[in-house]
């Protein structure tokens, strides 16, 4: 209708248009007022100052028209129509509304707004089922947490987590006397554990005298009330074994070490532990020799 | 209906984006022929002219003395470096082909950079230019978000013009609506495609808004730290603003002195410019450009022939001596003589049998038709001495006269 029409046309179609998506077999237009979504001379809503549309908004259908007078004010170029939610009614509406206006956009707009109708019924129905709701994973960050896991897996470090958890509970009793000790290596955990103690309390009592004493007390009530715990079976035979012990490893053995060797002992349950005092047992002496040749060594 | 070359009326807006009372005719410029192959083809032209030269040392690839070794020493006869004593001795020298060597057709200055427009064509499409950006559909077909401002072209007070803080910019463009431009040039941002990253081209954006003003009162300090918005005087405007990228159709925001200048500036087609000497606007080649309805004009049907909606195609032409209904279109007594030459072998046929059969005794057994053809023969014989015997006397009457006579 209007002069321009054919130019921008002309222009649109050969050169540029921001709004046209080509394919290899298809002009697909982006402009949102465009009737069928394909570029073409008489679907263009650029180059066709007449022109009419219908779209939808939040669930109501809307006829926008635009005629060539108000091309050139872009804010008030296109009037709206809101259409009646009965179809009948709505083809009506768009009838009178596009009266004498070219056949081809009354056309587009009646399919155009039954295609409308009928996607809103399929969205209602679907809402009435189970939602799904699709939430797209981005490949760079699933990839990062990832290899983050399993770097905090490992920097955890759970198996000697797990190790000191059982060798307290252990030491707590939670076991009871189900685990077999050979007799030498369970002395000398004893008797390092002993050590620990005797140096701890020396080095409080330099410290404090006033205020930590009870606190000093408590810990060596509930130390020894621990270790009579775990030990009220032993602890008939082992005064003589821990005498010859105790001078051996206040010269050379840390506690360390020794509580290293008694885990490694503990691995491998070998003699009975608790028949010692008046039934000869057999002593595992070839392990306690290398022990101690292994200590004189390190002197 | 308007005619082509009608002026509206354009309204000012305050840069509050208020209707002042003021409007504006549209000058001419704006309707003069939009021509998009002319505007291509000059901002092609104009954009070569900023180019730097660039080209290769001349020496390159010629600081060796080197020399063919000639035939007969089993090597190819590439000239070679002489001497001894390094790697490259011996190593192929000079050629394009060679590691070293000189490239093919070294690039050199004084290549022909720039390129001269004739100032009829520059204007040309300068003015093309304008004239789309007065188009919406143009302007939007380009990219800009222009679809909330009040009017295209847009033309603004004079106010906007001593403006000197980027914040009142900011806020103008935002009451005009012409802010989503801008927020468009933000959004496209990124790095360069290629190697122009690492020659000083790193960044990428698009173009924005371009303000044309009259006089300058502090608007392109205010106005240049916006990212896309271009400033412009309307006494130099250019064709590589006014149409970036070759492309017409810019989005063009005027000052209400450089709209009233444009007139003086360009002309109008019953006057000429007086700024530039010797100038006027181009003269379209259609006054009336909209193709379709022209068609359909009372004016044109009139003189124009009634349409021909059954074209006559050319017929193959058949034989009439092979084809039969080719002869009988072109000599219908043929079918008579046809016919009658059948009837004729038939008739024989027949005779000659009958004959036979008198001849030998046997008696004939005749086919179905040949049985049919004796009664039809029969039954028109006796039709024949029916009519007859029904006018016996307007025969004898018309014999009898002539013979009184």
């Amino acid at each position: 209708m209007q002069n321009n029409d054919d130019i921008v046309w002309s222009i649109i179609n050969k050169s540029f248009c921001s709004f046209k998506v080509n394919t290899k077999t298809q002009k697909f237009c982006r402009h949102e007022y465009n009737l069928t979504g394909l570029c073409g001379r008489y679907s263009c809503p650029l180059a066709n100052s007449q022109y009419a549309t219908i779209r939808e908004e939040k669930g109501i259908i809307y006829l926008y028209m635009r005629t060539a007078e108000r091309t050139a004010f872009p804010n008030k170029s296109w009037e709206k129509v809101k259409l009646s939610r009965n179809f009948e009614k709505a083809l009506q509406q768009i009838n009178e509304n596009l009266l004498y206006w070219p056949n081809y956009l009354k056309q587009k707009c009646k399919q155009r707004m039954l295609k409308i109708t009928q996607y809103l019924i399929r969205m209602r129905k679907l809402t009435l089922r189970r939602q799904k709701k699709l939430v797209p994973l981005q490949r760079k960050i699933e990839r990062r947490e990832n290899r983050r896991e399993e770097k905090a897996l490992i920097a955890a470090r759970i198996d000697t987590a797990i190790e000191k958890q059982l060798v307290e509970r252990l030491k707590k009793g939670v076991y009871g006397d189900i685990y077999n000790f050979p007799q030498v290596a369970f002395t000398k955990a004893l008797a390092s554990e002993e050590v620990q103690e005797e140096s701890d309390d020396e080095r409080e009592e330099e410290y404090n005298e006033g205020g930590r004493e009870e606190e000093e007390e408590m810990e060596e009530e509930t130390r020894a009330a621990l270790e009579d715990a775990t030990e009220y079976v032993e602890a008939e035979s082992d005064d003589e074994d821990m005498e010859s012990d105790e001078e051996h490893e206040f010269t050379d053995e840390g506690p360390e070490e020794s509580e290293v060797e008694d885990i490694e002992d503990m691995a491998r349950p070998s003699t009975s532990k608790g028949k010692k005092s008046k039934v000869s047992v057999e002593y595992e002496l070839e392990e306690a020799l290398p022990e101690k040749t292994k200590v004189k060594n390190r002197v | 209906m308007a005619s082509a070359l009608a002026r509206p009326l354009i309204t000012v807006y305050s840069e509050k984006n208020e209707k002042t009372g003021t409007s504006v005719h549209l000058p001419v410029v704006f309707k003069a022929p939009i021509r998009p192959d002319v505007v291509s083809f000059v901002h092609h032209q104009m954009s070569k002219n900023r180019r730097q030269p660039y080209a290769v040392n001349k020496d390159a690839g010629h600081q060796t003395s080197a020399e063919s070794w000639g035939t007969g020493r089993a090597v190819a006869r590439i000239p070679r470096v002489r001497g001894g004593g390094t790697h490259r001795s011996g190593q192929g020298a000079f050629g394009n082909m060679c590691r070293g060597g000189r490239m093919f057709a070294p690039t050199k200055t004084w290549r022909r950079w720039h390129r001269r427009i004739n100032v009829n064509q520059r204007r040309f499409a300068l003015v093309s230019s304008i004239a789309a950006s007065g188009v919406p559909a143009l302007v939007m077909s380009k990219g800009h978000m222009v679809h909330d401002i009040p009017e295209l072209p847009l033309v603004v007070s004079d106010k906007v013009q001593s403006f000197n803080k980027t914040k009142q910019a900011v806020i103008f463009l935002r009451r005009i609506k012409a802010w989503t431009d801008v927020q468009k040039v933000y959004r496209s941002r990124r790095l360069r495609a290629g190697k122009g990253k690492m020659r000083n081209r790193r960044r990428v954006q698009r173009r924005g808004p371009l303000i044309i003003y009259g006089e300058d009162q502090g608007l392109k300090l205010a106005f240049r730290n916006i990212p896309g918005v271009d400033v412009c005087s309307v006494k130099k405007l250019s064709l590589l603003k006014l149409a970036p990228g070759g492309h017409v159709g810019r989005f063009i925001i005027w000052t209400e002195s450089a709209f009233r200048a444009l007139d003086a500036i360009y002309g109008t087609w019953s006057s000429p410019s007086s700024e530039k000497k010797d100038y006027n606007l181009p003269t379209p080649k259609m006054t009336n450009t909209d193709l379709s309805r022209l068609l359909k004009a009372e004016e044109i049907r009139k003189v124009l022939r009634t349409p021909n909606k059954r074209p006559v195609r050319a017929v193959r032409k058949l034989n009439p001596l092979r084809n039969v209904r080719a002869m009988l279109k072109l000599n219908p007594y043929a079918a008579v003589l046809k016919r009658k030459a059948i009837l004729t072998i038939q008739k024989k046929h027949l005779d000659k049998q009958e004959f036979l059969a008198k001849k030998t005794g046997v008696p004939l057994q005749k086919t179905k038709q040949q049985v049919r053809y004796e009664q039809l023969i029969q039954k028109r014989k006796e039709a024949i001495q029916k009519s007859k015997a029904a006018k016996p006397k307007t025969a004898k009457k018309a014999k009898k006269a002539p013979a009184a006579k």
